[in-house]
């Protein structure tokens, strides 16, 4: 365990330091790829600790994109205000869907994820009083942390506030999955069946774990907003709910920290082949099929069974 | 030209070098960096490939002279035509590689995300592409430059000569879209305006692949012509299938913008087709000649809108930027306002109030021609720019 | 009542291409239990190999017979290659497998083909359009009609009345059993793969005179494709079929009554079926 514990300190001071080592460009690099790790590592809460596979997570990022950059454009009221709203219109979206999408399991659980991510991304993509359809809204605004508080327009201020997000909400996953609560979703995971003939009903319990979810990805989408200062109808397509699965794969499904990890190769992989040829897709198509049939564990499943050896 | 360019980027790869291309010679001072973050990967990947095609050509032609005395650099970044990607995209051209102008941006929603963080990173963002009405109305900003004709100004151009046409009912189909939309709003008012009647809308999905459901309602119009303001792919399969229920001959397609690119797809069976181009090849004066067959030595292709759109924008802006002396963006800015260049087509004014090109408009017919492989725009009418471009900081016309 | 009859054959022409798409996913899923996220790709792989043959040939028959055999020989070669080492791993490992394999595939066709997309004619026999009883309707579509429904009941005689069937099913049913049995469980599953990327690539050529061949074509038709196959009940043919009329029907007529709904009336009908029926109309409960 001591270890770890070193590993995820060190970690912390690296978060801490790295804006006066990197340049400009990079901190920005590394604000996006920990929003994407957030939104990664609320997917593995479903997918890695309860077997659910959503194929339609990117719907809660986006709701809560678009919460964000409304609180902050029409109400002009501090980004905090705006992660709230985020996280709580995602959360409370998710309480239908997961109450219908949690009859279901397996690829069907997926499609019917799928249908009202769909529906959700038809809506932001007509509703185009409030969400500019296709458009999206572009000039989001950074407020301050609070009115009269630090400013969160410098690119190391906002970069600070998004690590904050993510370590507080790293250890708030990891506190739900250590819960009693958390050991019934991985016992669900691995025998439903058994589950059920305890006489306990795991309906509950995926509801309440698919909600808590689509709040940290919310919380991921509200974030986005002002840092890239838009939202569009993109961030809820169906393509970006398949690429928070595969960063979860890539980084190690049921680990937490994996898929952040996991994220941030998957957006890097893209970044720089990206910047080389267009035709970066057969690239990124081969390292996914080699990382799929040779590391199984992902980054971090890979690096602990190597640690375990050695 | 595929198989070379992945050549050099796998080689460029393994050497680890960087991938913009320099233009070495003994230059004074470092180059004047352009920043092209465009779609070049993905369902629109032929607009900014077409932006690439133009700055290639570009790069070539003033490789000699340079701005300035300075070598001009060009590097291209993949969005993938999402505007997520093309906000960091553009970021990282701003902060790590120091680019003062961008442009080549493909989509409306990209454009409006970049061209509003634009002020905040002080560079000038100049469309040769993006047609949204709103980039120089409600989302005007003083960094903010269209070289092209705006998805309003197209529709005015089609409809100025439908006012003067024996057609009197149209349909009108636009994909369910930003600009799909805007654009069958702006001619359904022109139209109206005009004493002619649209007697039916719709919006069919972007990627729709069947449009046999809203064929059977146009046909069921009876209109003489249909108006179609559909993406590239889109109209492509929405003439194809037209073609085969034989609706073209019954209801004339009018396209909000005539390409070549659908030209070459669908064949013949586009011949006929009226709409307003942003950029006819076919367009006979002696620089548009020149221009074209330049083009044409290098690509082995006649250009289309939007290679003829960004070619003359970067032009343009190297003008400028030698007018002003510097590369500086403020001065740059102040050069720009209220200046003139003669443009492949005809000449352009880049207007104070909202950094808007006035430029001339066309309404072209797709005809064959034994010269070319494919059928090309033959120019029905032209109209100088006062005419189409619509009033400052709005999407009206007088 | 021309109205009426437009609107059934429109239905019916669009059900006809997204069976044969739908068709081989239902299949690989049923025996190989792998969602095929790659298997859009093989169907505008055949939509580009037609445009090839119908160039060098002049002709566009040899297309619909040449090009589904060598699709289906790349898809099995792909499947030997990769999926076979991951059939253990949970679903979702082989899912990104074929997410992989579509990246590579689609962006390969593009290096050879390019950007623009490519017109294929209908054969002359199917060119323009008939009057059936006044209404004007393309010779085509009722070819896709026909075929959809020959390939439906090929592939269920071939499932229900054929030894090489019987295999197939017991493979499907139980692997091990099977394997126990002497079936060659491996070479079972390449082949099937291989005849289902076969179907992909006949709706492909059969799809490109209707569409053109375009890149981006596979992932406009597998949502569909999942979408039918899912409202049908995985693995099942039948529920592929009835998955497809429907599917067929909610966007064809969804787009000529209720205009607005267009991009979201076929997720709308899956999930309402799915919320009463969650294992879908054909489907048995896992």
């Amino acid at each position: 365990m001591i270890p770890s514990r070193l590993s995820a300190l060190a970690a912390l001071v690296a978060l801490a330091v790295v804006p006066w080592v990197l340049a400009r460009h990079q901190l920005s690099l590394l604000t996006d790829l920990l929003i994407a790790g957030l939104f990664a590592m609320s997917l593995d809460l479903i997918m890695g600790y309860t077997g659910m596979v959503s194929f339609g997570h990117a719907a809660y990022f986006g709701l809560g994109a678009y919460a964000s950059a409304l609180v902050l454009l029409h109400f002009a009221q501090p980004v905090p205000v705006a992660l709230l709203a985020g996280a709580l219109l995602a959360g409370a979206v998710a309480v239908p869907v997961g109450w219908f999408s949690t009859r279901a399991t397996g690829i069907y659980f997926a499609m019917l994820t799928l249908a009202f991510a769909q529906f959700l991304y038809t809506v932001a993509y007509k509703w185009r009083d409030l969400t500019g359809g296709s458009d999206g809204i572009a000039g989001v605004p950074k407020t301050p942390l609070f009115w009269g508080g630090p400013s969160l327009a410098s690119s190391r201020a906002f970069y600070f506030l998004v690590a904050a997000c993510v370590v507080l909400s790293l250890f708030v996953c990891r506190a739900v999955v250590r819960s009693p609560f958390g050991r019934a979703l991985q016992a669900i995971r691995e025998n439903e069946r058994r589950f059920t003939s305890l006489g306990r009903d795991p309906r509950p319990f995926k509801l309440v774990v698919f909600v808590i979810a689509a709040v940290f990805a919310g919380l991921a989408g509200a974030l986005f907003a002002p840092f890239r200062g838009f939202a569009s109808p993109e961030v809820m397509f169906w393509v970006f709910s398949g690429q928070g699965l595969m960063m979860v794969i890539m980084g190690g499904i049921g680990t937490l920290v994996g898929p952040v990890l996991g994220a941030m190769l998957f957006i890097l992989i893209q970044e720089v082949l990206s910047s080389y040829t267009e035709h970066w897709m057969i690239f990124t198509g081969v390292v996914f099929v080699l990382i799929v049939i040779f590391l199984p564990g992902g980054l971090v499943g890979t690096a602990r069974r190597l640690g375990a050896r050695g | 030209m595929r198989r070379r360019d992945f050549l050099k980027v796998a080689g460029g790869a393994a050497a680890g070098v960087s991938a913009p291309i320099y233009l070495r010679t003994a230059w004074a001072q470092g180059p004047i960096k352009i920043g092209m973050p465009a779609a070049l990967s993905g369902s629109n990947a032929q607009y900014g490939i077409q932006a690439r095609r133009a700055a290639e050509l570009f790069a070539r032609d003033i490789k000699a002279k340079g701005i300035l005395g300075r070598p001009v650099e060009f590097i291209y970044e993949d969005t993938g035509g999402d505007p997520a990607t093309a906000v960091r995209k553009a970021q990282k051209l701003v902060e790590k590689d120091g680019v003062k102008f961008l442009t080549g941006v493909v989509l409306s929603s990209e454009a409006l995300a970049v061209s509003a963080k634009c002020p905040e990173w002080k560079v000038v963002f100049m469309s040769t592409i993006n047609g949204a009405g709103a980039l120089t109305a409600k989302a005007f900003h003083r960094y903010f430059f269209r070289v092209n004709t705006s998805g309003p100004m197209g529709a005015r151009a089609v409809s100025l000569y439908l006012a003067e046409s024996p057609m009197k009912r149209f349909f009108a189909l636009g994909s369910d879209y930003a600009w799909g939309r805007d654009s069958v709003g702006s001619f359904t008012t022109q139209i109206t305006a005009a004493k002619k009647e649209v007697v039916g809308t719709d919006f069919p999905p972007v990627g729709t692949k069947d449009f046999a459901s809203y064929i059977a309602k146009i046909r069921q119009s009876r209109a003489d012509g249909v108006y179609l303001a559909l993406p590239g792919q889109d109209a492509t399969i929405y003439l194809k299938q037209a073609h085969q229920f034989g609706l073209n001959r019954e209801v004339k397609p009018i396209m909000e913008i005539l390409e070549l690119e659908n030209m070459k797809a669908v064949g013949d069976a586009m011949v006929g087709a009226i709409g307003s181009s942003r950029y006819p090849f076919t367009v006979d004066t002696p620089k548009n000649r020149d221009f074209v067959k330049r083009f044409h030595d290098l690509h082995g292709i006649y250009p289309d809108m939007f290679d003829g759109e960004t070619y003359e924008g970067l032009e343009w802006l190297a003008q400028v930027i030698g007018k002003a002396g510097t590369d500086d963006v403020e001065k740059v800015i102040d050069a720009w306002e209220d200046s003139s260049y003669e443009g492949l087509e005809g000449p352009f004014f880049m207007r104070k109030c909202d950094h808007q090109a006035v430029q001339p408009g066309f309404a072209v017919e797709c005809v064959k021609d034994p010269k070319y492989p494919h059928p090309i725009p033959r120019i029905l009418a032209t109209y100088p720019g006062e005419k189409v471009t619509p009033k400052c900081r709005t999407e009206e016309f007088s | 009542m021309a109205n009426l009859l437009e609107q059934l054959l429109n239905a019916l022409a669009l059900a006809g291409l997204l069976f044969l798409v739908s068709a081989g996913l239902s299949l690989v899923f049923g025996i190989l239990r792998v969602v095929n996220f790659a298997h859009g790709v093989f169907y505008m792989l055949g939509a580009y190999l037609g445009f090839t043959t119908v160039a060098l040939s002049g002709w566009f028959w040899p297309a619909l017979v040449v090009v589904p055999p060598v699709v289906g020989v790349l898809g099995a070669l792909l499947e030997s290659s990769t999926l076979r080492f991951i059939y253990r791993r949970p679903p979702i490992y082989q899912l990104l497998l074929t997410f992989g394999l579509a990246l590579i595939l689609e962006e390969s066709i593009r290096v050879l083909y390019g950007p623009t997309a490519k017109g294929v004619e209908p054969p002359p026999l199917l060119q323009g359009a008939i009057d059936l009883g006044g209404v004007l309707y393309p010779r085509y579509r009722l070819f896709l009609v026909v075929l959809g429904c020959t390939v439906g009941v090929a592939v269920w005689l071939f499932l229900s009345r054929t030894r090489a069937g019987l295999v197939i099913r017991a493979v499907a049913q139980n692997s091990e059993m099977a394997d126990c049995l002497g079936a060659d469980v491996a070479r079972v599953r390449t082949l099937v793969f291989g005849a289902a990327c076969a179907l992909a690539g006949l709706g492909g050529v059969a799809a490109a005179p209707m569409t053109t061949a375009y890149l981006g074509m596979g992932i406009n038709v597998i949502v569909d494709a999942f979408v039918v196959v899912v409202i049908g009940g995985l693995g099942s043919i039948g529920g592929s079929m009835a998955g497809s009329l429907i599917v067929g029907a909610a966007q064809t007529w969804g787009a000529f009554y209720l205009p607005e709904t267009a991009m979201v009336i076929m997720y709308a009908v899956m999930g309402a079926i799915l919320v009463f029926r969650p294992w879908g109309l054909f489907g048995e409960e896992e």
